[in-house]
């Protein structure tokens, strides 16, 4: 299998990039910072607070990471012609993005999951209940997002044949699909376009799962709960079937397959002059 | 079999860019094909299109007999390839390059023995490639090239980069792998290094393949005549050197004659009538430069009504 090779030599490659690590290490600086002021100087400290704050910092920041770490995956093998090297030795174009997906996803999973696992010590030494089902149903969860940001950053970087493209490309996905998201303007345009313009008479709730179709970031932060109690917060009991948690998980795998064929397709039909 | 052929070969890049134009070019198993052109003439792109890295807008390329397109897999397997103008990656040794492409060729050579044939020392090996200068990234580009005893080399401006001496190693090293049968195929701009090695070579110019030949079929198919250099100790004042038959100019410099023949055995005739009427103190006999015949066929000096020549072995 060459995307075995393809992944290996990628792993040795990014593994001495300093920027990755960095992000990581960011990220569970995060979560400690959290965890610790999810209890200090409270009588009785519940750990969900804590996760929900994580779940909506992470909700920007996890995209962040996945597409600094993936973005110039193979776009910048184009600019650089290390491209030329991989492919002038046994080894699909099919197997460079795959290969390349593999290695990044290894990466910011290993570093999501390492936040979590310093987290989740704290947590055993600081809370009184704990909350481990949740904490690793979160844990779970932010992985499969990070993995669908690592999936549209690998397809732009498939697509593009330049650094700047691919940072102007992932950037611009990021303020759409997460910022745009986050701080509502997204939802506001999707009831425009179908209410508005359209005249479609369509519920909020219907205008939710448009929103997690169009942003991965929507549909992690609805696929919430799953790990939370029902009721939990601002997660409304009685969701339609569209917005439940196992929905939200079909979305996001969506999100994880079709920007990697829509990738291998673009990158497979390109000339890397 | 050829180790390369191309039928109608063309690239074209929007409407107007032609790089590639209807190209046919067949290199023969076993020789050392040098393929000759200014920057810019298709010879890049050409290659590309051998590599699958760019797709023809018409035509087809075989490479070892397999389809360009359809067979990279297996082709891959049986090339080596020195690919211009790509950087090797920074943060990996020289080393674990050529275990990289050991594994994934799955041949079993030893990086070591590698290294020493590009003159790479085991020390360079073990340092970031990060850290070469771009002759050293070249070598061992070269040495990626080499793993596993390709059938067919194709270099892309293999001495790019590259010091005078490095470039002698170079063409040693082809040399080297052309005697144990493998064909090479490089590109250039540096004429001086083709004349060295090539059993053929192929002049591109602006993207048609404008002749194909040995050294001495192209010069005797341009018939750019044969010089001869004379310095003597004065010159006649009745030297009637071209009313000598076979002659085709003269050109007379202080003390130096100069004398184009049509043919080379017509030097000793010049040679036999200066000397009778004055001492020549040396004689100098050329061929014609390849620098001569590349400059006639990419500067259009030639006729324009004149046949693309095809003086292919």
């Amino acid at each position: 299998m060459s995307t075995v090779d393809v992944a290996k030599k990628d792993f040795l490659d990014v593994r001495r990039a300093k920027i990755v690590w960095f992000v990581g290490a960011f990220y569970t600086l995060f979560m400690v910072l959290l965890v610790y002021f999810g209890q200090n100087g409270r009588s009785d400290p519940t750990i969900l607070g804590a996760l929900w704050n994580l779940t909506a910092i992470g909700a920007m920041f996890i995209p962040l990471i996945a597409l600094v770490t993936a973005y110039l995956a193979i776009a910048g093998e184009r600019e650089s012609g290390g491209i030329k090297y991989l492919l002038s030795i046994p080894n699909s174009r099919r197997d460079v993005v795959l290969g390349k997906f593999a290695t990044r996803t290894a990466i910011v999973s290993a570093s999501i999951v390492v936040a979590f696992l310093v987290g989740g010590v704290l947590t055993l030494l600081w809370y009184p209940s704990p909350e481990m089902d949740t904490f690793g149903i979160m844990a779970a969860l932010t992985v499969l997002y990070a993995l669908t940001y690592v999936a549209v950053a690998i397809a732009i970087s498939a697509a593009t044949a330049s650094r700047s493209r691919a940072m102007g490309g992932s950037i611009a996905f990021f303020f759409i699909t997460s910022v745009l998201n986050v701080f509502g303007p997204l939802q506001l345009a999707i009831d425009y376009v179908l209410n508005d313009l359209a005249g479609l008479e369509v519920s909020m709730n219907q205008i939710a799962f448009v929103q997690s179709l169009v942003s991965p970031t929507a549909a992690y932060v609805n696929s919430t709960g799953l790990a939370f109690p029902e009721g939990f917060n601002t997660i409304p009991p009685d969701l339609p079937w569209f917005l439940q948690g196992e929905t939200m998980l079909v979305v996001m795998l969506a999100w994880l397959v079709v920007p990697l064929a829509l990738g291998i397709w673009q990158f497979e039909r390109a000339d890397l002059g | 079999m050829a180790a390369i052929q191309t039928t109608g070969l063309t690239k074209r890049y929007g409407k107007s860019i032609l790089a590639v134009d209807d190209l046919d070019l067949t290199v023969e198993e076993g020789e050392v094909f040098g393929f000759l052109g200014p920057n810019g003439a298709g010879k890049s792109t050409t290659i590309n299109m051998l590599l699958d890295f760019v797709r023809p807008t018409e035509g087809s390329a075989t490479v070892l007999g397999l389809d360009a397109q359809a067979d990279t897999d297996e082709i891959r397997h049986r090339i080596g390839v020195l690919p211009e103008g790509a950087s090797v990656y920074d943060r990996l040794t020289a080393r674990e390059h050529l275990e990289w492409v050991i594994d994934t060729k799955d041949v079993d050579d030893d990086p070591d023995a590698l290294l020493e044939k590009v003159g790479l020392t085991s020390d360079d090996g073990d340092r970031p490639a990060g850290d070469y200068s771009k002759g050293m990234a070249q070598r061992l580009g070269f040495g990626m090239a080499l793993a596993g005893d390709p059938d067919l080399l194709i270099l892309d401006e293999p001495s790019s980069g590259l010091d005078p001496a490095g470039m002698q190693e170079m063409r040693e090293i082809i040399s080297n792998e052309a005697d144990r049968g493998t064909t090479v195929f490089f590109s250039s701009h540096i004429l001086g290094e083709v004349e060295a090695v090539c059993d053929r070579i192929g002049i591109m110019n602006e993207g048609r393949l404008v002749a194909t030949g040995t050294l001495d079929d192209l010069q005797g198919e341009l018939d750019l005549g044969a010089p001869i250099t004379l310095e003597v100790a004065t010159v006649p004042e009745t030297l009637a050197l071209d009313e000598l038959a076979g002659v085709r100019s003269v050109t007379v410099e202080d003390a130096t004659i100069t004398a184009t023949c049509a043919d080379p055995s017509v030097k000793v005739d010049v040679v036999r009538h200066v000397a009778e009427v004055t001492t020549v103190r040396d004689i100098v006999s050329e061929d014609v430069s390849l620098e001569q015949l590349f400059n006639t066929y990419t500067n259009g000096e030639r006729d324009e009504g004149a046949a693309t020549p095809e003086a292919s072995a």
